[in-house]
């Protein structure tokens, strides 16, 4: 959980221990990826794919060529192509004008894949996003073991009727952050269905959300901003489905380690969208989403 | 009502023809003569009839023969056996105080005949801890605990440091009955894991039972934990207590009215915070980082026939990181208990009580940006109890309980710029009625047999909404079908479910005996855990229309010895299997908390845990103590996890190793120490890594669940005990304290909690992929020495 981490500055006690290891893993086949998160920009769309590696094995993942890529738009039924660019598993697609794009708020997608003797698919829908009023920086003075700092926050009201999903994006002066303990989803206005906050403003430590919490090497934390930095934040939509993939991503790769491994889930795979026509055919794992953008940014000026 | 429709069956039971000849009956309270408490289990032999009978909860004890002269024995581990002759000729009450032994050095003991000892027990499967192994056995950061001395005895594990709670032969932490003065504890840890919620100065008793459980209790599947707390010396004033690293006790009880009633008050508090006060600011801005528990008794005998005990638990632990965010929770129990003798040979004792378990989080720091999480279980419960003393072979238990539970798994409030959202999730209300009825009966000499049958009823009522949910591929969230709304008081779904119990022992020889067991446990609440170690926001949900009872069956079979000329050696093997159906788990990326449709995100299936559990105890001498090494495997089937078949549990460990020792050095020195290695934890591994979207995604290729073991845990504790000086210049002294030395942990080995895999904790470039690790935490990773000073006067 997101409220471990001012705890764990709390709890210093010197007692726990890791230490890094290298352990063998069972062999398998690699598995395809999808990796295919569309927007309705009027700019060139991007499905990546490329197959798993072996978990210890470091560097950019193999790509998959030769694959026919296509999205379809079920509501116009217009069909996308997505050609092979020169970077192996890069498909692309670019509009034809500066106002083409994927579709609009509420059109149903379907992605069709075929790679080899298999043919994926995965549905996803266009939802809406907020717009994002401001976004403000605010002070904090030193207090315990925290020095001065300054995080922002983004302020938008999200839209009434329940079943919105976001993934809210930061940059900080143009670096993605992009940590698994950075990653920043919603459901409606607060963080998962069940708790279900909706038609409100964006809570707390969603809004703040976009501010990253690093440490220096001894442990003590960095200001998120510092005057002259500049914070530039996106809102893409989520459908339920792709809400509910982040949302176990998140569990499976923003581990801490040290006490909040007490708290932690132990690892499971995480579901996927992308299903093979045949039933008894090859797995694969990645996620299709198509998503509206809104987007605001600010510099922290004296 | 339901209780009453057994009593019939107690007809059944055949009086023996020797009933025909007139008989007496001797009964009548054991207590410790040094204050009055009452002996849990102390035997009361008659030598020339090779018969006896062991003193209760409430030390009251019945035993029937014909009028005529005996000579009776009474005696209890650690006291002076009283023998006394007497002359029965017609029903006689007979009290009892013992006294306890004198003497730091702990020579040989006589125990008593051989015979003798065989009165005890048809018990099987149980370990009883006496409260000063307790006190003696090498603790964590110097502080004496019952749980961790529990981790001692075979069958007993944990699958770490910082996990609350304990497994019983692989049954998971949510199902061990555990029972503090009758009144249920839901979480019996503080601070996670570490220490348990029982302050060692107040405890008067701990027993196990592991198997075999007697048909007055009932409501979970692995074990029973029966801890008893004192009364309070009814004879003087006493102060016990003592400042270790990290509690500080202190214990005060004694008599209103001498030998007629007491109470006792025992406090303990955690003070880390109250000493770094003054060395930082961190607790200026109404941080607070505390744990403590607070026992109240008093009890008044009003007269021979009638006893009242009135008892309240509360314990805490509270965390704030400022005065406006924060979590606590703590347990709360007040119970009120009637002890009456209806006739010489009917006992009883009536309960009633009141218990609450609960959690608070709040965090944000203004009233427009805020979230408040309370969550709670409320008890009521009524429970009669009834022993008749039949005659010399029989003795018939009966009775019933009635718990009427409350559950609030949130009520929740957020605010968010000034607009408040209530998530709350819908109260549930049940009703758990139970009647019971069993008999241990002494066949022949050789031959006791115990069994019974308890009868439960559940019932899940309104208001409240109930929720069917469409069945999908097993492992996916299930999508809710329909909401049916009910009114107060309408049953929305009921269960009933009969308990058959039953044990008997062989005595093969006056010293070895064969004892086994069958017994049908039904569980009707759930503690839904998706996380490496049980901890205090795990949830606690009542069985549903959609979430049934767990059943077990399990059977034990054992052969215990007791060695030596003098007995001190005792000796067993235990093998025990036990199979468990609507056994709970989650489906992955699972979202429990603060989620009323929970349900659709849980999966039933069948459970087995067999095992077989070797000790050996020395039980007198300078050098005492015991090994214990259990072999054991306990895993899940459940439709949706692992392919369907069979998988480990998290705490499914092969090998169990424990060794306690202690020595007295000298006069006013003791050592102690213990080892304990266990073996085999499972983790799941992943087999590879993919990469969406810049994040690192771990992925096992085969969808195995617990595919790994975790390297093995060893640790050994060592501590040291010196006596205070019994005399100051000359004269005794009133104050009998000690200092105990401990060092945990001493070879400070890195003891594996968990390995996880996660990506490097760097900012990666666009364009690059993320680096993948593999780490291994040790949740204590280092020598822990403390030192600790208790006093007693």
């Amino acid at each position: 959980m997101k409220f471990t981490l001012p705890f764990i500055f709390l709890i210093a006690l010197l007692m726990s221990c890791e230490t890094i290891i290298n352990p063998e893993l069972e062999k398998t086949e690699p598995v395809l990826v999808v990796d295919a998160w569309l927007n309705s920009q009027p700019k060139s769309q991007n499905i990546k794919l490329m197959q798993t590696q072996p978990y210890f094995d470091n560097g950019l993942p193999p790509g998959v060529s030769s694959a026919t890529v296509s999205v379809k738009n079920e509501t116009d039924s217009r069909i996308f192509i997505f050609n092979e660019e020169a970077t192996t598993g890069n498909y692309s697609w670019t509009p034809s004008s500066a106002t083409d794009s994927l579709g609009k708020t509420g059109d149903v997608f379907t992605l069709t894949i075929t790679s080899g003797s298999d043919t994926y698919t995965a549905n996803s829908v266009l939802g809406r996003v907020p717009s994002i009023d401001s976004i403000t920086f605010t002070f904090e003075p030193a207090s315990g073991f925290l020095p001065d700092y300054y995080y922002a926050e983004f302020w938008a009201n999200e839209p009434i009727g329940s079943g919105d999903a976001y993934w809210i994006k930061a940059w900080r002066n143009d670096t993605l952050l992009a940590k698994p303990s950075e990653m920043n989803i919603a459901y409606d206005a607060g963080f998962t269905e069940s708790g279900n906050i909706d038609g409100v403003t964006f809570i707390a430590p969603i809004r703040q959300g976009i501010s990253p919490f690093d440490t220096d090497d001894d442990g003590q934390l960095i200001s998120p901003y510092k005057v002259g930095d500049s914070v530039y934040v996106e809102i893409h939509s989520l459908s339920k489905a792709a809400f509910n993939f982040l949302f176990e991503v998140q569990i499976q790769t923003d581990r801490p380690g040290g006490f909040a491994e007490l708290f932690a889930a132990p690892l499971a795979n995480v579901h996927t969208n992308i299903t093979n026509t045949n039933p008894s055919g090859k797995k694969a794992v990645g996620f299709f989403n198509i998503g509206m953008i809104s987007r605001n940014g600010k510099r922290l000026i004296e | 009502m339901r209780f009453f429709i057994l009593l019939p069956l107690l007809f059944l039971i055949q009086p023996s023809f020797s009933q025909v000849l007139t008989k007496v009956t001797i009964n009548g309270y054991v207590k410790d003569a040094a204050n009055g408490e009452a002996l849990i289990g102390a035997t009361v032999y008659v030598k020339s009839l090779g018969d006896g009978a062991v003193t209760n909860e409430y030390g009251f004890y019945s035993i029937t023969l014909a009028p005529g002269q005996y000579e009776i024995s009474y005696s209890y581990v650690g006291f002076v056996t009283q023998l006394k002759i007497i002359e029965v000729k017609e029903n006689l009450r007979q009290d009892i105080e013992l006294a306890a032994e004198a003497g730091q050095l702990e020579e040989v003991v006589v125990t008593g005949e051989l015979e003798q000892a065989n009165a005890q027990n048809t018990e099987m499967s149980t370990n009883k801890i006496d409260i000063r192994t307790i006190l003696k056995v090498p603790s964590f950061f110097g502080e004496a605990d019952v749980l961790r001395s529990l981790q001692l005895m075979p069958g007993v594990s944990t699958v770490g440091e910082g996990a609350s709670g304990f497994n019983v032969r692989g049954g998971n932490v949510g199902q061990n009955l555990v029972l503090l003065d009758e009144a249920p504890v839901y979480n019996t840890s503080h601070l996670f894991g570490f220490f348990s919620v029982f302050n060692p100065d107040a405890v008067k008793d701990v027993k196990l039972y592991k198997g075999a459980i007697p048909s007055r209790y009932g409501g979970r599947l692995a074990s029973l934990l029966d801890v008893r707390m004192k009364e309070g010396n009814s004879k003087k004033f006493e102060a016990t207590g003592g400042i270790g690293t990290v509690f500080s006790r202190l214990a005060i009880e004694a008599p209103i009215v001498k030998d007629k009633a007491s109470f006792i008050v025992a406090a303990r508090r955690s003070y880390i915070d109250v000493v770094a006060r003054p060395f930082t600011d961190i607790f200026d801005d109404g941080a607070a980082l505390n744990f403590y528990d607070l026992t109240l008794k008093t009890n008044y005998n009003i007269n021979k026939k009638n006893r009242i005990y009135l008892s309240g638990y509360f314990g805490r632990d509270v965390f704030l990181f400022d005065k406006r965010q924060g979590f606590n929770w703590g347990n709360a129990t007040t119970s009120f208990r009637w002890n009456h003798l209806y006739s010489d040979k009917l006992f009883s004792n009536v309960t009633m009580l009141f218990s609450k378990y609960d959690y608070k989080l709040q965090f944000g720091e203004t009233d427009l940006d805020k979230f408040t999480w309370n969550s709670s279980i409320k008890n009521f419960i009524l429970k009669p109890e009834f022993t008749w003393f039949l005659n010399s072979q029989n003795e018939v238990t009966f009775g019933g309980e009635a718990i009427y539970y409350t559950f609030e798994p949130a009520n929740a409030v957020g605010v968010t710029n000034g607009v408040t959202s209530d998530i709350s999730v819908p109260q549930r209300y049940n009703l758990e009625m139970s009647a019971f009825m069993g008999n241990n009966q002494r066949i022949t000499d050789a031959l006791s047999v115990d069994y019974g049958l308890r009868f439960s009823h559940f019932r899940y009522l309104g208001p409240g909404e109930s929720y069917v949910f469409n069945d999908t591929v097993p492992g996916l969230r299930r999508t809710l079908k329909e909401t049916t709304t009910y009114e107060r008081g309408e049953t929305i779904a009921s269960y009933s479910n009969l308990q058959p119990r039953a044990s008997f022992k062989w005595q093969v020889t006056p010293v070895n005996s064969i004892k086994g067991s069958y017994n049908r446990m039904v569980q009707y609440l759930h503690l839904i855990s998706n996380t490496t170690a049980s901890n205090p926001l795990d949830v606690w949900t009542p069985t549903t229309n959609n979430i049934k009872p767990e059943l077990a069956d399990q059977f034990t079979l054992g052969y215990f010895s007791d060695i030596g000329a003098k007995r001190m050696w005792e000796a067993s093997v235990e093998v025990y299997y036990r199979q468990t159906q609507n056994q709970i788990d989650y489906i992955d990326g699972a979202d429990l908390l603060i989620n009323k449709l929970i349900e659709g995100v849980l999966l039933g299936g069948k459970g087995r845990a067999y095992g077989a559990e070797f000790y050996l105890q020395k039980k007198t001498g300078r050098l005492n103590g015991w090994v214990s090494y259990t072999l054991a495997k306990t895993e899940l089937k459940v439709n949706g996890i692992n392919h369907f078949e069979w998988y480990p549990t998290r705490f499914d460990q092969r090998h169990n190793l424990k060794v306690a020792a202690f020595y007295d050095l000298s006069k006013r020195w003791s050592v102690s120490g213990n080892f304990i290695l266990t073996t085999g934890t499972p983790t799941t591994f992943p087999t590879s890594r993919y990469v969406v979207q810049n994040i690192l995604i771990p992925l096992n290729a085969f969808d195995s669940r617990n595919n790994v073991r975790i390297p093995a845990y060893h640790r050994l504790d060592i501590s040291f005990k010196l006596e205070g000086r019994e005399t100051k210049k000359g004269k005794p002294r009133k104050n009998h304290d000690y200092w105990m030395f401990s060092v945990y942990n001493v070879y400070g080995r890195k003891n594996p909690f968990s390995i996880y895999f996660s990506q490097k904790d760097e900012r990666v470039p666009m364009g690059l992929s993320p680096d993948s690790q593999a780490t291994q935490l040790a949740i204590v990773g280092t020598v822990i020495p403390s030192i600790s000073y208790n006093f007693k006067f």
